[in-house]
Parts: structure tokens; C-alpha cells; sequence
């Protein structure tokens, strides 16, 4: 019904992601449970009602078939004589001959005369009692030695012209099991049926559960796909309940990249303002010629410029985001490092690359820029004549997005052991800035920071000088 | 050297205009990237500065402008955006370096030295031709290791036809190239400063470094020492 079983249902994921706060019920198990409850209470009824109309006609039948028995069986072959006594029926149906039959006949008769059948002899029907002429009665279950028996007994006069009538009592009895048996396959069935009836209702009320969450699954998987970057919205059709729902989440994904972009541009124009008049002051500054106020002005100015170029660069970082469009990065290091072989035409640099297939940065194009440009910026500026750029993709299990390692390695002179920790500690702010690994690298830990990578600095094994190394965590 | 500065802060551009002059160079200012477009199209310019955040039309549109009219020479961008978004971006258009703003004016300098010098296929900042050797950074001459003492516009005369060595420079070209104002054509101040340093260069009349291409120009006729390939 859904070909989207890979998405784990709302319900697994309950157990395992937060053990600790108890999340509310899934809404598949609030509606099982609660059709489950309203579908046995109905059930049971209409069983209870059902078995109980069975019981009630069963037992009608049952005074029928022993009415019947008693007038054609018995009371057709029996007789009194002209003494008034009575004569034992001559030739009783099989049924009432066979012992263990369950089906019994009694005749009580004036002066203690009492005839059983076959059937029912070496038993005690003691609890019957002659009933008056035209009475009859019909009553079970009794308790006898034989077992629970269904009886119908009514009171006959046997007419001899001329002589007074002979009044006698027949009896007719059932044993409980034939009825109860009966009733017993009755309730069986009628239970069977029922609970395949609620099992096939139960089971089709979660196919159209299934069904009618369908979007909310697809919401959930185009929300990761966004997330992922691999889709900018929510961009499929949903049903009119879920579209106020899906609108907003798109207003807001919008929302939020907008003001991120408004947040850079107001940043970027901040240091547009800023920066002009501090490159007025300074080259005014250096072509005065009273030396000390020189110095000391240009020296705050200086102070104030890499201040303003280190904050903007921070802020201007904007870090992991969970709606991140997906930014390819073989090209954007093409054009990066195009640039630098421009710029560093004469030191004739060659620049290798091995950038993994597809391999996609989740974040600002800005920030990627920024990190691989001032790396690779550095190792023009200090190697001699080869740089390597390296990106993998460091995929792990169970995670959406792979890991990044991105390193660029040179062959100048490296960085000493000792020296490491230091490069890696400079630039906490940026008037400690040092000729070299400077501004630039203090925003690649920023930004590395904040996409909660790692940046590590060793000797390059194939080139001999430095190696940074920026490893970025799956998602 | 002519150089088209494009600026659209008026105190900034007329500091750097000012400074550049006393270094030596011929500048053309613009405030705005329609005036240096205007410029950029007309001037043979040996290099120019180009602001990213122009009035009119910004510095990204002014390079592709240029460089879609045929302008080869070496084009220098200022941001204040130090971001590498917009440095990629301006050298795809076709600049050649980038500074970023507040900068040291020497950085400026060093910077515009190497461009003008790569770009006339000089890789390495000292040009060596045979015995006589032009140090772009110290702005230096030497000949057979000893300095030569040179006045600016002398310097200026002999880096150029140096950076040019090999090829045919005309009187206007130099004069364009060098001056700020096409002044005195005709005049002989160019002949009396190519006199002045063929008689510092070459006392003895043994090397003859410059040769006159009667009625067309001059040409720096010892050849390259420094290659590209060293």
C-alpha cells in the first residue's frame, strides 16, 4: 500500500531515540488501541446477544421436540384397561429402549403404577410428581444423579367409555448435553467468525491508517531530503489538512535563509563603510611626515582594521545549519585555485587535486570558500612549488550526510612540532595576528568550530612541508 | 608607467594619485566606473586599480567591460570584502590581484611592480639583460654590479624599455607612458634623458643598450638574461 518502508514508522523511533522522556503515543497506537477496545466490547455483545437468542430458541425447540416426543411416542401407544389401570406403552420408539440414550419416559399412573423406558431404568425420577389433568410443564435444568436434565411433563386422563377416566402424568426427559453440546458448537463458531471478523477489521483499519498517514511520512522524508540539502522545500502535493502545515514549514525554511543572506549583506556593507575610511586614514597617514603621531595612529589603525576584518569574518560564519543546500566543491576549488595560480603566477605553483566524485559541502558557499581559500591561500604563500588538495567523503552508517576531510598539504618548509599548538592557538583575536598563518587561518578555526569539525596540522608524508587537515562530522 | 586608478572615496583616490605620481607613474584617476570605462577604452594604460564598490557601474562589470573591449593589461582589484566570493569572482572576470582595503601603500606598490613586470613576460622582480641589471623592487640599476646612479624619470625611461627589451617603443608610447600630460611631443626632453642614460649605462660606448629606430622609436637591444624558464 505504501512503497516507502524504509522510513522508520513514528513508533520504533519513540523507543530508541529518547528513553528517558516519555513521548505520547504514536498515532497508529492510539487509534489500534482505541479501535481495539470499541471492536471487542462490540463483539462481545453481539456474541453474548447472539448466543443468548440461541439459548432462548434452543430451548423452545428442545420443549417442542420432548411435547412431541410425549404425545406420538408415549401417549399414542399407551392405553387403560377397563380395571382403570394402565397399560405400558406397547412398543416405545428405539430411542427411549437404548441405555445411555440421554432421552427418558416415565408414566406415573394411579396407585403407585410406574413405568419407565428401557433407557431410563435403575435411574430416580422421584422429583416428578403426578400433575393434574391437562397441566404440563416444561423446566431444566434439574439436577438428578443422572445428570442435568431438560424435562417436559404434562397430566393426561386416558377415557374408558363408561368408567370413570384414568388420570396419569407423562414424562418425557433430555439430558443437558445434547442441548448444551449443540449450544457449545454454536458458540464456537459463533465466536470463530467473530474474532475473524474483528481481526479483519482491526487489520484493515490500520492499512487505512497507513494510508491516510502517507503524507505525514512523506513530509517527515522531504523535511531529511531538505535537510540533507538535497531539496530546497516541501515540494509535493499534500492533502488540504497537512497544506497550512507544509506552507509554513517553507515559509520558514525561506524565512530563514533570507535572513541569513540579509544578516551577511548588512555585514558585508558594514565593512564596505568601515573600511574605506580606514584605508583613507592609513594611506594619508603614511605619506604625513610627522614620524611619532605617524606610527602610533597608523599602529591603531592597523589594530582597528584587522579587529573589523576578524569579527566580520566570524559573524559572517554561519556554521552548521540544518537547512543546508548541498554545495558541490570540485568546482568551487577549481575557481579558487585558478585564482591563486593567477595571483601567485611567478612562483609557477603546481596545484594537484584529488577531490572524491560528488563529494558536497552543507553549508554557506561563503563559508566553504573561505575555508578551503584561506588554507590553500596559505600553502601558495609558503610552498615552493607543489600543493595538494585532498577532499574525501567520509561516509558512516545509520548517517544521512558523510563526513568531509578536507586537507591541503605543501612542499615548503612545514610547520616544527613545537610550533603547531601555537599556530593552531594564534588568532583568538585577530590583533594577535603574525605574518603567515594569520586572519586567514584563525577564520578557518572559526568556521571549522562551528561546523563542529576538526582542524589538525602535521608534516605532509608525499610533500615534506605543511598539512592541514579539516575533518567535518557526518550528519 | 600609466596606471588608471578608479575610486569612487575622493580622499583615498587623490592620496594614492599623489603618491603614485612621486613614485614615478603617469595616473589617470575616476571617480566612477563609467568615466573609467570611458578611460580604460582609450589610454593605453600599463596596469589598472580598479575599486570593487563603484558608483554607476561596479568594479566587476567596469573589468568584464574592459576585457570584453580587448584591454590586456594587468588589472588590480581593492575590496573591502575581504571574502574569497568576491576575489574568485573578480579574477574569473579577468583581474589579476587583489588587495584588500585598509592595505600599506608599499604592498600597493610591490604589488603593481610584479604585475606590470609579469605581464611583460618578466617573471622574476630583477630584469637582467646582459651585464646591465633593473631591480623593480629597490628600484635599482646596476651595470657589471656597480650602481648606477639615476634620477626617477631616467628610471622610469629605462624600466620601461627594459620590461619592453626586445621590442620597438615609440616616442609617444614613452612619452604617454610616462608623463601625465602629453606635453612637449615634440619636444627633445626625451631625447636628452635617453642621452643621459646611455651616457651613465655605457661610459665607454661598449654595450650600446639603447638603439634609435631612426624617425620610429628606440629599442632596449641587449637581450633578455632573466627567461621565464629560469
Amino acid at each position: 500500500m505504501d512503497a516507502d518502508t524504509a522510513l522508520p514508522s513514528p513508533a520504533p523511533t519513540a523507543t530508541t531515540s529518547e528513553p528517558a522522556a516519555r513521548r505520547p503515543l504514536s498515532l497508529a497506537a492510539r487509534s489500534a488501541i482505541t479501535t481495539g477496545f470499541v471492536l471487542a466490547a462490540f463483539l462481545g455483545l453481539v456474541g453474548v446477544v447472539m448466543s443468548v437468542t440461541k439459548q432462548q430458541s434452543a430451548l423452545n425447540n428442545l420443549q417442542g421436540q420432548l411435547r412431541d416426543a410425549a404425545i406420538t411416542d408415549i401417549i399414542t401407544h399407551t392405553d387403560a384397561n377397563r380395571d382403570g389401570r394402565l397399560l405400558p406403552p406397547d412398543s416405545p420408539p428405539q430411542k427411549f429402549s437404548q441405555p445411555g440414550s440421554g432421552l427418558y419416559a416415565v408414566i406415573l399412573g394411579p396407585d403407585g403404577y410406574h413405568w419407565e423406558s428401557t433407557s431410563a431404568i435403575g435411574h430416580d425420577f422421584r422429583f416428578l410428581k403426578p400433575l393434574p389433568t391437562g397441566e404440563q410443564v416444561f423446566t431444566g435444568p434439574v439436577e438428578t444423579r443422572m445428570g442435568r436434565l431438560y424435562y417436559y411433563a404434562i397430566g393426561v386422563a386416558f377415557d374408558f367409555p363408561g368408567r370413570k377416566s384414568t388420570p396419569a402424568t407423562i414424562m418425557v426427559a433430555q439430558t443437558e448435553q445434547q442441548l448444551e453440546g449443540e449450544n457449545a458448537v454454536y458458540r464456537r463458531t459463533l465466536a470463530l467468525w467473530l474474532s475473524v471478523l474483528g481481526v479483519m477489521l482491526i487489520v484493515l483499519q490500520l492499512l487505512l491508517l497507513r494510508w491516510s498517514l502517507t503524507p505525514l511520512r512523506k513530509v517527515a522524508s522531504e523535511m531529511s531530503q531538505v535537510e540533507r540539502g538535497d531539496s530546497d522545500h516541501l515540494d509535493s502535493q499534500y492533502p488540504l489538512e497537512l497544506t497550512g502545515l507544509t506552507e509554513r514549514i517553507n515559509a520558514f525554511i525561506d524565512s530563514e535563509r533570507e535572513q541569513r543572506t540579509r544578516y551577511r549583506h548588512t555585514l558585508a556593507d558594514l565593512a564596505h563603510s568601515l573600511k574605506t575610511p580606514l584605508a583613507v586614514i592609513r594611506s594619508q597617514l603614511e605619506s604625513a611626515s610627522d614620524e611619532p603621531t605617524r606610527r602610533g595612529v597608523l599602529d591603531q589603525v592597523r589594530r582597528m582594521d584587522e579587529l573589523v576584518a576578524y569579527q566580520l569574518a566570524r559573524a559572517a560564519t554561519s556554521g552548521r545549519q540544518t537547512f543546508a543546500v548541498a554545495v558541490p566543491i570540485a568546482s568551487h576549488a577549481e575557481d579558487l585555485v585558478q585564482s591563486l595560480e593567477k595571483v601567485y603566477a611567478a612562483k609557477n605553483v603546481l596545484c594537484e587535486f584529488d577531490i572524491a566524485d560528488g563529494a558536497s559541502f552543507h553549508g554557506e558557499l561563503n563559508d566553504l570558500l573561505e575555508l578551503m581559500g584561506n588554507l590553500l591561500e596559505n600553502a601558495f604563500k609558503w610552498t615552493r612549488h607543489h600543493v595538494l588538495l585532498v577532499v574525501q567523503k567520509q561516509p558512516q552508517p545509520g548517517r544521512g550526510r558523510p563526513g568531509l576531510l578536507i586537507s591541503v598539504e605543501d612542499d615548503g618548509p612545514g610547520i616544527a612540532a613545537d610550533k603547531i599548538e601555537k599556530v593552531l592557538q594564534r588568532g583568538v583575536r585577530g590583533d594577535e595576528r603574525v605574518q603567515g598563518h594569520g586572519i586567514g587561518l584563525s577564520i578557518v578555526q572559526d568556521i571549522v568550530r562551528a561546523y563542529r569539525g576538526e582542524l589538525t596540522v602535521d608534516r605532509s608524508p608525499d610533500l615534506g612541508g605543511a598539512r592541514f587537515s579539516v575533518k567535518l562530522p557526518p550528519e | 608607467m600609466r596606471i588608471l586608478l578608479v575610486e569612487d572615496e575622493a580622499p583615498l583616490r587623490e592620496t594614492l594619485a599623489a603618491r603614485l605620481k612621486r613614485d614615478g607613474f603617469a595616473v589617470d584617476a575616476a571617480q566612477d566606473g563609467e568615466e573609467a570605462l570611458y578611460l580604460g577604452r582609450e589610454v593605453p594604460f600599463d596596469l589598472a586599480i580598479i575599486d570593487l564598490g563603484l558608483p554607476k557601474m561596479s568594479g566587476m562589470e567596469l573589468i568584464k567591460a574592459l576585457r570584453e573591449h580587448g584591454q590586456r593589461y594587468p588589472v588590480l582589484i581593492l575590496t573591502a570584502r575581504g571574502g574569497w566570493q568576491d576575489k574568485v569572482e573578480g579574477l574569473k572576470q579577468g583581474a589579476d590581484d587583489y588587495l584588500v582595503k585598509p592595505f600599506h601603500v608599499e604592498e600597493l606598490l610591490a604589488r603593481i611592480n610584479a604585475l606590470v613586470r609579469r605581464a611583460s613576460g618578466w617573471s622574476k622582480p630583477v630584469l637582467a639583460c646582459g651585464p646591465i641589471k633593473l631591480d623593480t623592487t629597490a628600484q635599482t640599476v646596476t651595470v657589471e654590479g656597480k650602481i648606477v646612479d639615476l634620477t626617477s624619470y631616467e628610471y622610469k625611461v629605462l624600466e620601461y624599455l627594459m620590461l619592453h627589451a626586445g621590442e620597438l617603443v615609440s616616442k609617444a608610447d614613452l612619452t604617454e607612458h610616462i608623463y601625465q600630460q602629453d606635453f612637449d611631443r615634440d619636444s627633445n626632453v626625451l631625447e636628452v634623458f635617453i642621452g643621459r642614460l646611455r651616457r651613465k649605462l655605457d661610459p665607454e660606448g661598449a654595450l650600446k643598450p639603447i638603439e634609435t629606430v631612426r624617425g620610429r622609436g628606440y629599442r632596449f637591444a641587449i637581450p633578455r638574461t632573466d627567461g621565464d624558464d629560469e
